[in-house]
């Protein structure tokens, strides 16, 4: 910076400086932007425009080479990413690889990375259940954590406008602990999942339920949606591609583009954060320090407000980076737990069954969504030996086959006529609350750095017997049920995957009320540097079962307006 | 060095010669694309054969119309691993052999009908000295149904894939849904 001259920092000054450009980045990004605030969001990634730059997303089984598998080759060198469900050949293009930018395990962690414009928005499974205040006084009743210092309340009008513009199709449902929404409506639940929801009121009466999965997908309201250039899901379900009709919410879809026509968004791209500027003079942060992925020059940005979104544990990373005279242990980290209470979801086991019944119906059709089993365990008061409990997705599906035992002209005849039924399949995944520890952490490596000169991040995050009972008690459960039910066949797994895999890590820059045990404030401030915000999914204090971005989303959207009012 | 220079230079013209007419024949050119595998033209066309009953023409295409046999080497090359990539070759490497020992002739002698029973006699194999044979049908199997079906001919002309499929629906009787038949 030796030619440092004023119109320079003048160039690269803005009122705010949105770190990331995915899920919770581009919602700060958007709510700035729509009202005034002169913006820099800052992503590591290449650009990827809506539509231009989906390559795949309107290619034909016979255009991938592999018809949708990854290579051999690829799979050997990218053995992380390629657990991950949904890294096929349609998608790979929009993960990280292992190899280009590598992690130290000091236990197993699938660290699942999505580096470009819109980050993992472009490949999540778009559920959004929300929160209630059963899981938001979960650690104050449970003794765990700390206690969050927002309640339902707070977040309950934000939850309705991100709803409402990302597009949530979903039943009313009347659950206290899985409240309703802004919902468009929603995508039926077929003839064996209303089945199975009978059953379990029979069986169970009012304490379970499984319900239709909200999701982030445009189903009406049409002229609304077309304000933002986004039109019905087509129920193609190749989401992971990129929708061209914008049909499911990605921040390149929605968002983003709503941030870019006001005119006061600036994007820079390849772009990775080393550190956040604190000056000491002025007691506060005043900007980013990057570093060009192309020419790795580093540059500076500044800004009044700074909003970090880097996703959870790269949010946990440049904060730790951020160290100086004041925070020598990294930014607004006075107590020493910046990187510390990491948690994420547990996804390990599932059951699979046969149901012989309904078998004069079937589906048709695609439906980007599920059957969801709220949680039931522990929900209004503490039941078994662990704590906290897991939701579950359910589906049941049922479509034809073909007899592929013979050759010749037989087996082609029977190729092209799939006309044999099967009974009807039945499954269900878990996903599990885990409890943050404060020896589930993250860390810089004190030795080794990427390309970029930034230290890689070491990561400590494993299950505890609490999971442990919880694998176990989902699967008893499920079995009962799936015996009331009369299914068959019924199979239970527990894939023993690593942490990381459920893509759903959270916290390491938790919420609470106290500055001696979190790091942010009720308002995503960090305690000691109110001018910057964490609202991604570092700031979780606890995980919930429910899938988080929809709470990420609102989270962003409530810290823009605190933001705006606090630093005008 | 004169001389070996003029049979460099001999080899080179020679070389570049040659290799226009390769490029029509699609010879080696091609065969090097499997980098994993030692596939000459004669291996693959007995693959070819061997798809092509697996898959045979008739109303419909068969598997060699298609060129399955090119997914097929695709497929083991890039997505078999090494144990199943040897099992392919050696299988396919025995396969003549096996065609003799089973049917007294070589399996492009054979007629149709004979073709499919050593086929599923190879397939059914339960020989210990036989297991390649069985491990490379079963791979050629799996991948000729794959190709065929997934190829640009089934999907656009036979049944045309949709890339919107349609809304959901969740309780259709099978009784209502009419479908005609495609005869092979």
């Amino acid at each position: 910076m030796a030619n440092l001259n004023i119109d320079a920092v003048k160039e690269r000054t803005f009122q705010a400086i949105v770190i990331g450009s995915g899920m919770s980045g581009s919602w700060a990004a958007k709510e700035l932007c729509e009202h005034g605030v002169k913006t820099l969001v800052i992503e590591r990634g290449r650009n990827v425009k809506h539509i231009k730059d989906y390559p795949t997303t309107n290619m034909l089984p016979y255009e991938f080479e592999h018809r949708g598998q990854i290579p051999l080759e690829v799979q050997k060198e990218n053995p992380i990413v390629s657990r991950c469900y949904a890294f096929r050949e349609d998608a790979a293009h929009f993960f990280v690889k292992d190899k280009e930018h590598p992690y130290v395990q000091e236990k197993p962690f699938d660290w699942i990375r999505g580096y470009q414009v819109g980050g993992k928005s472009l490949l999540w499974a778009r559920q959004v259940q929300r929160w209630s205040d059963f899981d938001f006084e979960g650690p104050a009743r449970d003794g765990f954590a700390v206690d969050w210092p927002i309640r339902y309340k707070d977040i309950a009008p934000w939850y309705s406008h991100v709803e409402k513009f990302a597009g949530v199709s979903g039943n009313k449902d009347g659950l206290p602990h899985l409240p309703d929404g802004e919902f468009l409506p929603g995508f039926p639940l077929n003839v064996v999942e209303k089945y199975f929801q009978y059953q379990l009121k029979k069986h169970y009466g009012d304490s379970r339920h499984m319900i239709l999965a909200r999701c982030a997908h445009i189903t009406g309201n049409l002229d609304y949606y077309a304000q933002q250039g986004r039109a019905k899901c087509q129920s193609r379900n190749l989401c992971q591609r990129g929708c061209p009709f914008g049909g499911y919410f990605s921040a390149n879809a929605s968002t983003l583009p709503w941030a870019e026509k006001t005119g006061n968004m600036t994007l820079r791209t390849n772009a990775v954060v080393h550190s956040i500027i604190y000056d000491e003079a002025k007691g506060k942060a005043t900007g980013v320090r990057i570093v060009d992925t192309q020419s790795k020059e580093m540059e500076e940005y500044f800004a009044d407000v700074i909003f970090v979104n880097g996703s959870a544990l790269n949010t946990n990373l440049i904060l730790l980076n951020s160290t100086s005279y004041r925070f020598p242990n990294g930014l607004g980290n006075d107590n020493g737990l910046l990187g510390k209470y990491v948690a994420f979801h547990n996804y390990r086991a599932g059951i699979s069954a046969e149901y012989h019944g309904h078998l004069e119906y079937t589906t048709q059709g695609g439906r980007p969504t599920s059957g969801y089993f709220p949680r039931f365990r522990n929900v209004f008061k503490q039941e078994t030996d662990f704590l906290r409990g897991y939701a579950a997705g359910f589906s049941a599906y049922r479509g034809t086959y073909a007899d592929q035992s013979g050759i010749g002209m037989e087996l082609k005849e029977n190729l092209l006529n799939p006309d044999k039924y099967g009974p009807w399949g039945i499954s269900s995944h878990m996903m599990g609350e885990t409890i943050p520890k404060e020896s589930n952490y993250v860390a810089l490596d004190p030795n080794q750095k990427d390309e970029w000169g930034i230290p890689l991040l070491r990561i400590n995050v494993e299950y505890d017997d609490n999971d442990e009972k919880m694998v176990k008690d989902y699967l008893e459960q499920m079995t009962e049920m799936f015996e009331k039910a009369g299914f068959t066949n019924i199979k239970t797994r527990d894939d023993r995957r690593a942490p990381g895999l459920d893509i759903h890590e959270m916290g390491g820059v938790r919420m609470g009320r106290d500055p001696k045990t979190s790091l942010l404030n009720a308002n995503h401030q960090l305690h000691a540097v109110p001018n910057v915000y964490v609202t991604d999914g570092a700031s979780m204090t606890s995980t919930a079962t429910q899938n988080p971005s929809l709470t990420y989303m609102a989270f962003a959207a409530r810290a823009a307006h605190h933001a705006m009012k606090t630093f005008g | 060095m004169k001389r070996r220079d003029a049979l460099r230079s001999l080899a080179l013209i020679t070389g570049g010669l040659v290799l226009v007419p390769s490029c029509d024949f699609s010879k080696e050119d091609i065969l090097a694309a499997y980098k994993n595998l030692q596939i000459t033209p004669s291996l693959k066309q007995l693959l070819a054969g061997i798809a092509d009953t697996i898959i045979p023409p008739g109303n419909i295409k068969g598997a060699a119309d298609l060129s399955v046999q090119d997914f097929i080497l695709v497929m083991v090359n890039d997505c078999v691993d090494e144990n199943g990539q040897q099992a392919f070759m050696k299988g396919l490497q025995a396969f003549e052999g096996f065609s003799k020992k089973t049917s007294g002739k070589n399996f492009s002698k054979l007629t149709k009908e004979e073709k499919e029973n050593l086929i599923l006699s190879g397939l059914s194999t339960e020989e210990e000295n036989e297991k390649d044979i069985r491990s490379f049908l079963e791979t050629t199997k799996r991948f000729t149904i794959q190709g065929f079906m997934l190829s640009e001919y089934i999907q656009t002309e036979v049944k045309p894939y949709s890339l919107i499929p349609g809304d959901y629906k969740g309780e259709v009787l099978i009784a209502d849904i009419k479908t005609e038949r495609i005869n092979g």
